[in-house]
């Protein structure tokens, strides 16, 4: 592989966090649990930096404080710091947290992932891209990928991100970023 | 003056698609509608023939064609042959007769994903655009040939629609660049006549879709900037010359996928908030309006109907039926196709 974007990165803690259960009352027992951001942050903290065997939450690319979650709505906002300002992999790893919310949450929900504001020198760019629905759409419909696999790829541990990688996911961010 | 506020009745949801729809196309003479979308499949619908009150039913379904999403579909102004072009970069054209549906030609030559095809109103020309930043303007031959007249690079990036002028002498495209540029024949070459872009008259987000008036007078434009912009046509030293008429913006909260402009002159747009939204002018109340100082309220545009939640999920398309006033149909993420009534209140 290429010399990686970021060869030294800052590791972080896995944080721990523990949801408060709120008691449930027999009589809504059928009433659906809100999503919140912790839920959300859940689905996305361990997936694997494309470039390290490490975590978006190890590396600080996501964390809790930037996932914003409005359920009456249906509206999740997910703002995602790359290590490297320059980094080529802010498109790659903007849309893995899209896969992975597009599979985890309900479809109601309207999902913007955006970088954090100024952590990237593209940010206007690599935002737009992510949001474009069809190019998203596109990018996704790579017959190179089978959908059992995106999901693998997304949540893989360090050891198999790279086999991932070569598997065409490059091909992947990049049919998105052009 | 102005039309009066109404609702849209729900007449039907076309279910059977098994992923998002993109588009929906009515045939020219309206016995039709063709959907097409994820499931790589097009399905073309008929009113059922004894059904009280009117039911729409699935005619036929064509499939095994395209290897990826099918993004748009297009009938041929005679009503014989529909285009489709689709994500594995070809447009395929279609023939039926007596029921029967085959492909007759395959127009291949884009390099990434093409997004839309349209046919010029004599039936002579078919535009398609693409991810690849081009245009391409395709002449019909006899017997089903289709030769390449011309490639346009004018677009930085994604050309997300083309669409004919009612007259024919000027085609539209819309890009991610968020400009809109018209192209006109010159010297049997297409040449890019005008760019409406920049700043105080462009969109400032991807512009996904453009209708025209029945006239051919003035053009609407929808974009992920969450606005309309209606534009007018002026002629300027012998030169058909567009113009910014009026932006309507803060009534969209998303992405504006879809618009369209009934021949009676209702404005429908297609949003990523679930809803669908009709404009009609004369009205008071849009944002910025440079019209016409007539004092009749022309050129200034209001909302007479927000319909939340025409769909659980995105809308995609929104197309009015070409010769029953107040049938609109529109396409989701839901992979349902709704047709609804226009109903005005009472005035």
């Amino acid at each position: 592989m290429a010399e990686l974007i970021n060869p030294s990165p800052v590791v972080h803690e896995r944080k721990a966090t523990r949801r408060r259960r709120t008691p449930s009352h027999p009589d809504n027992a059928e009433e659906r649990e809100p999503i919140d951001s912790l839920e959300v942050f859940e689905h996305i903290r361990d997936i694997t930096d494309p470039e390290h065997p490490y975590t978006l939450e190890q590396l600080n690319v996501v964390t809790e404080e930037q996932v914003e979650v409005d359920d009456a709505a249906g509206t999740v906002k997910v703002q995602f710091t790359p290590t490297v300002e320059h980094c080529s992999m802010a498109t790659l790893i903007g849309l893995c947290i899209r896969v992975k919310l597009l599979r985890a949450l309900p479809p109601r929900f309207k999902a913007d992932i955006l970088l954090s504001p100024g952590s990237h020198a593209s940010e206007a760019a690599v935002n737009k891209q992510l949001s474009d629905k069809e190019r998203v759409a596109a990018a996704l419909e790579n017959p190179n990928l089978t959908q059992a696999r995106l999901p693998a790829a997304c949540c893989c541990t360090g050891a198999h991100a790279a086999a991932c990688l070569s598997a065409g996911m490059e091909d992947w961010a990049a049919s998105l970023q052009h | 003056m102005g039309g009066p506020a109404g609702s849209l009745e729900e007449l039907q949801c076309l279910t059977g698609h098994t992923d998002r729809v993109w588009q929906v196309s009515w045939s020219p003479s309206g016995d039709m509608l063709a959907s097409c979308g994820g499931d790589r499949t097009v399905r073309i619908w008929r009113r059922d023939p004894g059904a009280q009150p009117e039911r729409w039913l699935c005619a036929a379904i064509l499939d095994d064609t395209h290897t990826r999403t099918i993004r748009s579909a297009c009938w041929s102004p005679c009503g014989r042959y529909l285009a489709t072009a689709s994500f594995d970069r070809t447009t395929a054209v279609w023939q039926h007769a007596g029921g029967v549906w085959e492909v007759v030609a395959m127009l291949e030559g884009h390099e990434s994903e093409v997004k839309e095809v349209a046919w010029n109103p004599n039936g002579g020309l078919l535009a398609t655009c693409s991810r690849d930043k081009s245009v391409w303007l395709w002449e019909v031959q006899p017997g089903q040939e289709y030769e390449v007249v011309d490639v346009k690079h004018g677009h930085s990036q994604d050309v997300k629609t083309v669409r004919w002028h009612p007259q024919g002498e000027v085609l539209v495209s819309a890009s991610y660049d968020d400009s809109i540029k018209l192209w006109v024949e010159e010297d049997d070459e297409w040449v890019c006549a005008q760019t409406l872009a920049g700043p105080g008259v462009g969109h400032t987000s991807t512009v996904w879709e453009v209708a025209f008036d029945a006239a051919g007078q003035r053009m609407v434009s929808c974009s992920d900037d969450c606005t309309l912009r209606v534009w007018s046509c002026r002629k300027e030293a012998g030169q058909q010359r567009w113009h910014l008429l009026s932006t309507l913006s803060g009534y969209h909260d998303r992405t504006i996928f879809s618009v369209d402009w009934s021949r009676q002159g209702l404005i429908a747009s297609g949003c990523a908030d679930n809803a669908i939204r009709i404009f009609g002018e004369g009205g008071a109340g849009d944002d910025s309006s440079a019209a016409e100082p007539s004092g009749s309220g022309v050129g200034s545009f209001a909302m007479l109907c927000k319909r939340e939640q025409a769909h659980p999920l995105d809308i995609n398309c929104v197309r009015w039926h070409p010769t029953d006033p107040g049938l609109l149909a529109s396409a989701g993420d839901d992979c349902c196709i709704k047709l609804w009534r226009w109903r005005p209140d009472a005035c």
